[in-house]
């Protein structure tokens, strides 16, 4: 099945085995991707202090109609704000009409135009919906037998639309963690937030936030924690000496992205194809212990 | 009979007209959930609840110096939660957006980050991760930014080894001068402006 891959900006740098372990992985499930011609940025979650509304709905309209333009297929955003991002301007236009004229007025000006049909989809979405567990689970070889993982959801990749997981309860990522034989424990902050875009620049408040996310999928039993968004693994993971040293923790767990667990337990390279290496917090250890 | 409670509704008009989002808060029962739900509602001199509750008072300067208008983590639980189906979020970002304009700095760091991040967009149409915090830290001075780029060079370290920093400069997107005519279009028609 052929897509449309929006990477984005992070996905080039510090989510960088993010992007490293999609390619092969969504390959080895027949998911063929197109890059978005001349794509630009999806201005993330913190534009607003230099833009107004419409201007970062442009920005977006922007991939969408150079996609739309050139076929038909859904785009796969694996970062959860460029995909929330594109995500909320189609549900504004549809709401809203009016809007997809304005936004189509200012296109114009470097003539494009933008109908509006096109779906953008998270990567977790079309993993569960378009492979499907069962897809997934055959093409593992190296079960990751039994080790306890912790699916850090976020918030973006599922809130506030839940289009294709319960914005309350997710299970999508914990069906995905168990089709490669490890077991998702259960924690309540898989859904809390770690500070997005203004850990950086708020870290003094946002530590804690990280603090109590790690604390709880660890005191659930967590060996390691998979996500979903280059920022929940950014701040999940980069950080953890710091948040020790204000708290007195001792956090050492490391932080894998659900594409680069399935491509250990498809038997990939741990370098080439998982990206392990490229992990601050190092998860070969627990992994090639998992995998026997 | 005196009247407490001092209503003064031309703030709030100031709001509906040109804040995005703005006149979503007409619906908003002063329920609380959106500050129950916030991650850093604790953090906030006055959470969001509030916020509306001082526009509604007509509290302006209160309201646009708020640091709770600039601590949106951007998470969308109280776009869920809110039982009024405000999206509390988009407030919060259209106040932040308004507050800056009109000269306020909420909060400094995030506003510097911002107004750096939108900048790139701007003039590259894309991000450069090692760009952005380095000019961010550089924004308060020399002395400031030498200080706080030493702080982070741990950080910045282990990125590198790891292959998480993209090492080339970000180039411009081939289409940037039709991107940022879009965008001159965009801040023209939308909200956000000047006081009218």
């Amino acid at each position: 099945m052929k897509y449309f891959l929006y990477w984005g900006c992070s996905l080039e740098g510090s989510g960088a085995n993010f992007l490293v372990s999609i390619k092969p992985v969504c390959k080895a499930l027949d998911m063929e991707f197109e890059e978005i011609e001349d794509w630009n940025c999806c201005g993330a979650s913190v534009s607003y202090a230099g833009a107004n509304d419409l201007a970062i709905k442009v920005l977006n309209a922007r991939n969408l109609a150079i996609a739309e333009a050139k076929a038909d297929y859904d785009i796969v955003a694996p970062c959860s704000s460029c995909y929330i991002q594109m995500v909320k301007v189609n549900h504004e236009i549809q709401e809203d009409p009016a809007l997809l004229k304005e936004v189509n007025e200012c296109l114009a000006q470097g003539g494009l135009n933008y109908k509006g049909g096109i779906k953008v989809r998270h990567i977790q979405d079309v993993l569960y919906n378009d492979i499907g567990v069962d897809r997934i689970r055959d093409r593992v070889v190296n079960s990751l037998n039994g080790l306890k993982i912790a699916g850090y959801v976020g918030c973006q990749s599922v809130r506030p639309y839940g289009e294709y997981d319960s914005v309350n309860k997710p299970v999508v990522q914990d069906h995905l963690i168990e089709a490669l034989g490890a077991e998702a424990v259960p924690f309540p902050n898989k859904i809390r937030c770690c500070g997005s875009g203004i850990f950086l620049p708020e870290m003094e408040y946002c530590m804690e936030l990280v603090k109590n996310i790690l604390e709880d999928a660890i005191n659930h039993g967590a060996e390691l924690i998979s996500t979903v968004c280059p920022m929940c693994a950014m701040n999940l993971e980069v950080y953890q000496d710091r948040i020790n040293e204000k708290y007195g923790t001792d956090f050492d767990i490391p932080i894998v992205y659900l594409t680069q667990l399935m491509a250990v337990a498809f038997g990939m390279d741990l370098k080439k194809d998982a990206a392990l290496h490229y992990n601050v917090i190092p998860p070969e250890g627990i992994l090639k212990a998992a995998i026997g | 009979m005196e009247n407490k409670v001092n209503y003064n509704p031309s703030f709030a008009e100031e709001v509906f007209r040109n804040v995005d989002s703005g006149e979503e808060i007409k619906m908003c029962m002063n329920c609380g959930v959106c500050a129950g739900s916030c991650p850093l509602s604790l953090q906030m001199d006055y959470p969001p609840r509030q916020v509306f509750a001082l526009i509604r008072a007509g509290k302006r300067e209160t309201v646009l110096n708020s640091n709770a208008i600039m601590l949106c983590t951007s998470c969308y639980t109280c776009v869920v939660k809110c039982p009024r189906n405000i999206p509390v979020m988009d407030v919060m970002h259209g106040l932040a957006h308004y507050s800056l304009r009109q000269g306020f700095v909420p909060r400094k760091d995030t506003a510097a980050f911002g107004r750096e991040f939108w900048n790139q967009v701007y003039k590259l149409g894309r991000i450069d991760e090692k760009d952005l915090p380095r000019r961010v830290f550089f924004a308060g001075g020399f002395m400031e930014g030498v200080k706080k780029t030493l702080s982070f060079m741990d950080i910045g370290l282990r990125l590198l080894l790891h292959r998480r920093m993209k090492l080339l400069p970000e180039r411009k997107i081939k289409g940037i001068r039709s991107l940022r005519k879009m965008l001159d279009r965009a801040d023209k028609m939308g909200k956000g402006g000047a006081v009218t």
